[in-house]
């Protein structure tokens, strides 16, 4: 073999190379980006069955056929108290349509501290607590506020990570609403 | 005597390249349930806390997860399929390793590659420095030390 240094470099040089492409490929699915996104878009929607604040009882089937809105929340976080005018504002454009569905779900809290901040905050639409947090494992949540749209046929078609506008919830409802 | 050589820098080689081998080579799976669950907790990241490990983290998805973890390996449901679970509802990120397989591979792979390169470079660089005639000192550079000594 002739120059086996060069040979030896040039190995070494591959080897960087290839190790560079790994690191910007692990880079890609960083924490970060994987955040702004949910993996639940374009899937059906996890099956559930919740009992609101008030004493009913609401599931995936029990709201088959409407378009829902649900709404991962509590009441200390930050975030959740800045959308909440945007909420009440689009719960209360919608409150007499009986096919849309805004539905919060406790994440993070106790329905004892959450109850009362709602009752103060005048939230109206349906309240479920998430015991055990399943749902809120089952939608991949990583925090609070997430809202995702599910369309009447049960497939979940839009997310929101954060607080969520008006506009961003008249979004996700004309999202649900295009696929039957 | 260059044969006997040989045959102990092979070894040496292979020694530490073995040895890193072991150390990469994913470990083998835990034989009871929750065993189990443990382990795949430790290589879950918390999803609401990002630096920690599901078994090293108290917050609620974390606790959430290691139930249902525990529920799954309680039913006879795979490692694989368990990881396959969580990758599909977070990503790749919630892995807190990289996977051992497809392009992941190369990340526990090219460390090894590396190390053994540079063992066989240095290998190189050692025979070529043998080969290469040592100084020797001239009359004149006798004469010169001679010379200084006085």
């Amino acid at each position: 073999m002739k120059h086996p240094a060069r040979w030896a470099a040039l190995a070494v040089a591959v080897v960087v190379a290839a190790l560079a492409v790994v690191l910007a490929s692990q880079v890609s699915t960083n924490p970060q980006a994987d955040q702004q996104m949910s993996r639940l878009v374009g899937q059906s929607e996890p099956t559930f069955t919740v009992h609101t604040f008030d004493g009913r009882t609401l599931s995936s089937a029990s709201l088959a056929g409407k378009a829902v809105l649900v709404n991962f929340w509590n009441s200390w976080c930050i975030p959740c108290q800045q959308e909440l005018p945007d909420l009440k504002m689009f719960a209360a454009e919608h409150a007499g349509d009986p096919n849309v569905v805004l539905l919060g779900i406790l994440r993070d809290d106790t329905v004892d501290a959450a109850r009362p901040y709602a009752e103060a905050e005048g939230m109206s639409w349906s309240l479920a607590d998430d015991p055990g947090a399943n749902l809120s494992l089952d939608f991949g949540t990583r925090g609070q506020p997430e809202t995702y749209a599910i369309s009447p046929g049960g497939l979940v078609v839009g997310s929101e990570i954060g607080p969520a506008s008006v506009r961003n919830l008249d979004t996700l409802l004309a999202a649900a609403q295009a696929h039957p | 005597m260059i044969g006997r050589r040989l045959v102990l820098w092979g070894g040496a080689a292979a020694l530490v390249v073995g040895a890193l081998v072991w150390a990469a080579w994913p470990s083998s799976g835990s034989t009871t349930s929750a065993a189990r669950a443990h382990e795949l907790a430790t290589e879950l990241r918390c999803p609401d806390c990002q630096a920690l490990s599901v078994a090293d983290s108290d917050s609620s998805s974390a606790e959430a997860i290691r139930a249902d973890l525990a529920r799954r390996t309680k039913a006879g449901e795979s490692d694989a399929e368990i990881r396959q679970v969580y990758i599909d509802r977070y990503g790749d990120s919630i892995l807190l390793k990289p996977p051992s397989s497809g392009l992941g591979l190369l990340v526990w792979v090219l460390p090894v590659v590396a190390v053994a390169l540079a063992i066989v470079g240095l290998g190189f660089a050692f025979v070529r420095w043998r080969r290469e005639p040592r100084l020797q000192a001239t009359d004149a550079d006798e004469a010169l030390v001679h010379g200084a000594r006085g």
